[in-house]
């Protein structure tokens, strides 16, 4: 660990919680103090913009003048961000969507609006005079701008992993209780941590909906609204600085463009997991002896209902968890063994009895993949960008994500006195790395790495847009050897690069995340057309049917999938893929002979199977045209359904009466 | 118990009572939603931070290393008991509704119920204190 080099840090190297942050509570409130009773008084003197960062900059009073209308005119962008977002959604077309998804389908009022919230959260957030008030709302902003747009722009819910969790919750509410793999296959894994799903169900039948569908199209608005007061709270714990806080929480939101906010249990795990975190940064750590202990107990107990929530839902989060766990115990400020113990008897005991079943069959790939850095970096086939749209949109999400990183390696190096309290969040930043020695995860590591960094990161790259942190000694002496002393670092000026430079970045970032998150919404939206045609399906197959598809990119794809079995050829062999192509009808009505009545064979494509295959490096549009063209014209198949959106023909039976 | 306090006491069991009763309004109506999904987000979790409170509050907080405003501290307490109140509502009702499914014996309105009555508990329990300190004696020494 660096030695302490300023006057205060030699005084008290270690910030020991005690004696650092008073234990207020609501009956030992100390009054509050006038502002600069603790602070040197040369820091109250500053204007606001040439105000150098310390840790103490938080929430001074407004001044008495600017109260009222000109206190309020942070409100003037937010209003004008919101009423052109409205408009926008009212002017954009979202029925013909090209390459770049949502990004050239968006009205230009969109961008203005996002440029104008950008420019208005910077100017408010950077001015300490303003109430806190203001940068929570242009967050909140930010959220509906961001997180909003597609449940209102679309019709139906987007991403076929959310209408498969969809089918995950009507297949728990039709069976009543969890199945294995003898029912129904590789889908036990769902059952086998229910955690999510059975909460879901219950909310189905409570809130007397038809399903999910009825308002999953809004939970990435609501699991990103869960992860504000977790990730406030971590950053709570290291700084007083509001700029500091509400810019990191800014540039989190943006850089999470991974997308695993929408209906899934990693999205409400990852909530659990940064509360989790939370706690333990500000409750564990060094403390007093056996009386520390006591106290600590009931916060063990309820830290324990987290992490139960968290191991019953989710397979990697727990992972994650006790890695991060592991690594704080590594820093001594923050050596506590009791979450990580906690945490791993918990994910054990899970481990050993309710998932062992998946574990015990999945354990031999898991073990394979351990080590294989390269295997399990490599985003898999059929995730491959194709075309100028998904290459572009890819690329904007690379240099996002790049430059968020790049940022918090600068404000690592660059904020010494941060770097050294906000220690134990650098280690938290780092720790789920080496999880890309240790599996795949379905060729999603990269992405799920890169989000549970980013809380830690998105701190230290805010702490690169701000001026340099300084302690409150070296503050004091400055403000003792005059005012030429005090001279504010080049840059952080009213009109410097200090101000302008970092406005470039939030706005870029700001707009980047847009193609970043939704440039592949071609693939991720069915329309009304297509979820009907499924619909039709899955209403008239008869229990034990095959459906078969290029691929899973449909909605309702899982729909009765414990009565209902899939075929999607494009996951098969690359010579089987090559066979169908030579004799499309022929080798499909080979493959779905098989089928025993009263079930049926089906073969269904859809546009968004089209779009999903071309977007991501599979068979082209031509290639599925002269398919789908082939089966029409084969006297093997009949016509079942057929709309804009797609066609459902059906396998006839040899020397069977047809209905 | 001052009045306030019994009431701040039992508002979390009587969210779940009127959720209860919500389910008595047609699927999908507003009012139900709002009841139901008010209570699942907040009430368990505020009966559990309310029993736990003045034991949780018994050991401090680390925040950071300088501090100026005393009031920030508070507000942090007030955040993590604010982000309590909904994680740990959000969890409950995970376990909850896991154990009714695990066991065959799930459905929506048991869970409902199960939620109200643990929070009915949890409101009419003592609240859960520190230990008081101990005296500081020497070996031998009479108190």
């Amino acid at each position: 660990m660096r030695p302490p080099t300023t006057p205060r840090e030699r005084s008290a190297p270690e910030p020991v919680p005690e004696s650092t942050s008073a234990p207020v509570t609501p009956d030992e409130t100390e009054p509050e103090r006038t502002p600069g009773s603790q602070a040197p008084s040369s820091s109250e003197s500053s204007s606001p913009a040439h105000e150098p960062v310390t840790d103490l900059s938080d929430l001074p009073p407004v001044w008495p003048g600017r109260r009222g209308l000109a206190a309020a005119w942070p409100g003037v962008p937010l209003l004008a961000a919101l009423a052109l977002w409205v408009y926008a959604v009212r002017h954009t077309d979202v029925s013909r969507l090209d390459d770049f998804g949502l990004v050239t389908a968006l009205h230009p009022a969109f961008w203005a609006g996002l440029v104008v919230l950008a420019a208005g959260f910077w100017f408010t957030v950077r001015d300490p005079r303003r109430p806190s008030g203001w940068p929570a709302a242009y967050v909140l902003g930010l959220l509906v701008m961001e997180r909003a747009t597609q449940a209102v722009l679309y019709p139906t819910p987007l991403y076929a992993w959310a209408w498969k969790h969809d089918g995950v919750v009507d297949h728990l509410l039709t069976a009543g209780g969890l199945q294995g793999a003898d029912r129904i296959g590789d889908m036990a894994v769902y059952d086998q941590w229910p955690g999510f799903f059975a909460a879901q169900a219950a909310l189905v039948r409570l809130l007397g909906v038809e399903s999910t569908a009825m308002y999953m199209a809004w939970w990435p608005l609501v699991s990103s609204l869960m992860l504000l007061l977790p990730l406030l709270l971590i950053y709570r714990t290291f700084t007083e600085d509001r700029r500091l806080i509400w810019t990191a929480v800014w540039l989190f939101y943006v850089a999470n463009w991974v997308g695993q906010d929408y209906f899934s249990p990693q999205s409400v795990a990852f909530a659990l997991h940064l509360g989790v975190l939370a706690v333990v940064l500000r409750r564990y750590g060094r403390s007093g002896g056996t009386r520390g202990r006591q106290r600590q107990a009931v916060w063990t107990v309820v830290l324990s209902v987290l992490v139960v929530a968290i191991v019953i839902s989710h397979q990697l989060t727990p992972a994650m968890l006790a890695v991060s766990l592991l690594a704080l115990c590594l820093i001594r400020r923050s050596r506590d063994w009791v979450p990580l113990v906690t945490t791993v008897v918990i994910f054990l005991a899970w481990c050993l009895t309710a998932a062992l079943p998946f574990l015990s069959a999945a354990m031999p790939d898991m073990i394979r993949s351990v080590g294989d850095v390269g295997g399990n970096v490599a985003t898999g086939y059929g995730a491959t960008p194709t075309g100028t749209g998904a290459v572009a949109t890819s690329w904007a999400a690379r240099l996002l994500s790049g430059t968020v990183l790049l940022l918090a390696v600068a404000g690592v190096w660059r904020q010494r006195v941060l770097r050294h309290r906000a220690t134990p969040l650098l280690v938290i930043a780092a720790a789920p790395l080496p999880m890309f020695v240790a599996s795949s995860y379905g060729s999603e590591m990269i992405f799920r790495v890169l989000m549970f960094l980013l809380p830690g990161a998105a701190f230290f790259a805010a702490a690169a847009l701000l001026p340099k942190v300084r302690t409150l000694a070296a503050e004091a002496e400055a403000g003792a050897r005059g005012p030429e002393a005090r001279v504010v670092a080049p840059g952080t000026g009213r009109s410097g690069i200090g101000v302008w430079g970092p406005l470039l970045v939030l706005v870029a970032g700001t707009l980047a995340f847009v193609p970043s998150y939704s440039g592949k919404d071609r693939i991720n939206y069915f329309p009304p057309g297509e979820v009907g045609l499924v619909q039709r399906l899955f209403d008239e197959a008869p229990e034990g049917s095959t459906v078969v598809a290029a691929n899973r990119n449909y909605p309702l794809a899982y729909e009765s999938y414990g009565t209902i079995d899939h075929y999607w050829f494009l996951d098969d062999d690359r010579r089987h893929v090559d066979e169908i192509l030579k004799d499309p009808a022929a080798t499909l009505a080979r493959d779905m002979t098989g089928v025993e009545r009263p079930g049926r064979a089906y073969f269904l494509l859809t546009q968004g199977q089209f779009a999903n295959s071309e977007m991501n490096g599979q068979l082209t549009g031509d290639q599925l045209d002269r398919i789908r063209d082939s089966v029409a014209a084969s006297p093997r198949f009949r016509l079942v359904a057929e709309n804009g959106a797609g066609v459902v023909y059906e396998l006839r039976r040899e020397g069977g009466a047809e209905r | 118990m001052t009045p306030q306090d019994l009431v701040t006491r039992m508002l979390p069991p009587f969210g779940g009572w009127l959720a209860l009763a919500a389910l008595a309004l047609p699927g999908g109506s507003p009012l139900r939603g709002a009841a139901v999904a008010v209570f699942l987000a907040a009430g368990p979790g505020a009966a559990l931070v309310g029993l736990c409170g003045p034991a949780l509050r018994a050991r401090a907080a680390r925040g950071p290393v300088e501090t100026r405003r005393p009031d920030f501290a508070r507000r942090s307490d007030q955040l993590e008991r604010l982000m309590l109140t909904f994680l740990l509502s959000v969890g409950a009702v995970m376990v909850v509704a896991t154990v009714l499914i695990a066991t065959h014996t799930f459905s929506a309105q048991r869970v409902l119920l199960a939620l109200t009555l643990l929070t009915t508990l949890a409101a009419f329990c003592p609240r859960l204190r520190a230990s008081p300190p101990m005296p500081r004696t020497r070996k031998g020494s009479a108190l």
